[in-house]
């Protein structure tokens, strides 16, 4: 069994966010899969809700790295556990990205284009179950902890950020495989015009192509539009 | 013979301690005359649970965290002095670094230990200072006590075992709070009353 997990809570995205999330992957997909959203909301689109406690010594996204855990959301030994981001609309068939041939201890993440010193992209992590159980064992050891130490490093600029930092620390640590999905199946956008044009220019030079978007128009290539950064919210375009 | 346990904020909620009670009630054997829920919250932290000794001053008393799993007949508790765990199950290298190597989710007494309370009450400002991280610190450098030998082990490494330790009776989850939550399994939920906390 795939399960497809994500985290929503009430306060910078809305309901509508996992919705369409939720049908642009069914649109999308002929592969079967259980949708889980860890959420504060009972309204929401998914095959399983999962509460998300306030009152956790855990905060925020940092909630993803429960399901690194086998022992949460009803997880089988033999399932493929893929975490998502709720800021990413699917646009193409994303068979291949979905049953991805993931093994034993390795992690498979978006491939990504742009300048990332990290190499790791939270929106998409796909593993075997319990695989890489350390990421949540170590984290819960000392959540205050890692919450804020790459904050309190100045490795990000925003609290309670660096959850990629720490799951990139911890594949490295426990030497873990990471395997990157290929670049050009992501596009990075945002809501700002200036930004979108570098990232048009820069996906059009390292692809050999004509436009990443154009207008209505989206290359070929692309299966996945990520609305990725501190902040950011899909653009009203894509919510539609 | 008088159950204590306590509840204060939001961390835990009425089915922890629906959970606590069902699990007595249904595998401990304990004969309890009363189960008392201590929820005065002058605190906002674990030092609440001071003043548990200034309330219940008569009878024997055993106090539990509410995040204990009993899953068998426990073995007597019942205790005359203050006494409470130790970390057993620790370490001994963190034992070493640790503020204190005792360990209140299990606390027995009988009659009147109210000068614990009265003695932190004098001073609460001051014991706050300088014992921030944890009540037992408070209890290990400023009480007299005793300990129970090993009556319980720490979910801590085992929360992959497929089935309860056997040699115990008691598992305490501290930190491990989220295992009690809706969407984790393991062996402690088959204990649970209904299904597990929202």
């Amino acid at each position: 069994m795939i399960k497809i997990c994500t985290v929503y809570f009430e306060g910078f995205y809305t309901p509508d966010y996992v919705a369409k999330l939720y049908d642009s992957l069914h649109k999308h997909t002929s592969v079967d899969f259980e949708f889980i959203c860890i959420s504060d909301n009972k309204n929401i689109k998914a095959d399983t809700i999962l509460p998300y406690n306030h009152y956790s010594n855990v905060k925020k996204h940092w909630h993803k790295l429960k399901f690194f855990s086998p022992l949460f959301a009803n997880q089988n030994k033999n399932d493929d556990i893929i975490i998502m981001d709720i800021d990413q609309v699917i646009v193409k068939n994303i068979d291949e990205l979905i049953s991805w041939p993931v093994k034993e201890n390795e992690l498979v993440t978006y491939g990504q284009w742009w300048d990332n010193k990290l190499g790791i992209n939270g929106g998409f992590y796909k593993f075997k179950s319990g695989s890489l159980k350390f990421v949540w064992d170590d984290f819960i050891k000392s959540p205050e902890y890692w919450q804020l130490h790459y904050y309190n490093k100045g490795d990000v600029h925003k609290k309670w950020y660096g959850e990629q930092n720490y799951v990139k620390w911890k594949i490295q640590e426990h030497k873990a495989r990471l395997t990157k999905t290929p670049l050009e199946w992501l596009c990075k956008y945002s809501d700002n015009y200036k930004e979108n044009l570098y990232l048009n220019n820069l996906y059009m030079n390292k692809f050999n192509t004509d436009y990443m978007i154009m207008g209505d128009d989206i290359n070929d290539k692309i299966k996945i539009i990520h609305f990725t950064g501190v902040g950011r919210k899909i653009n009203e375009n894509y919510m539609r | 013979m008088r159950i204590i346990c306590a509840k204060w904020g939001k961390k835990y909620t009425d089915w922890h301690v629906k959970n606590l009670k069902h699990m007595i009630d249904t595998y401990s054997g304990i004969n309890y005359d009363k189960f008392e829920v201590f929820t005065k919250n002058n605190y906002g932290n674990m030092y609440n649970k001071l003043e548990i000794f200034n309330t219940y001053k008569d009878d024997e008393n055993i106090y539990f965290d509410l995040d204990m799993v009993i899953y068998n007949k426990v073995p007597n508790l019942i205790r005359k002095n203050f006494t409470l765990m130790y970390d057993w199950w620790k370490d001994p290298l963190d034992l070493l670094t640790a503020h204190t190597p005792l360990n209140s989710s299990i606390v027995s007494w009988t009659g009147d230990i109210s000068h614990i309370w009265k003695k932190f009450k004098s001073n609460d400002k001051h014991y706050l200072k300088i014992y921030p991280h944890s009540i037992d610190e408070f209890y290990y450098k400023e009480i007299e006590y005793d300990t129970f030998n090993k009556i319980c082990y720490s979910i801590k490494n085992h929360q992959y075992d497929t089935n309860a330790n056997k040699k115990f009776s008691i598992c305490t989850f501290g930190q491990m709070q989220h295992l009690f939550e809706k969407g984790w399994n393991g062996w402690w939920s088959t204990y649970f009353t209904q299904s597990n906390a929202d």
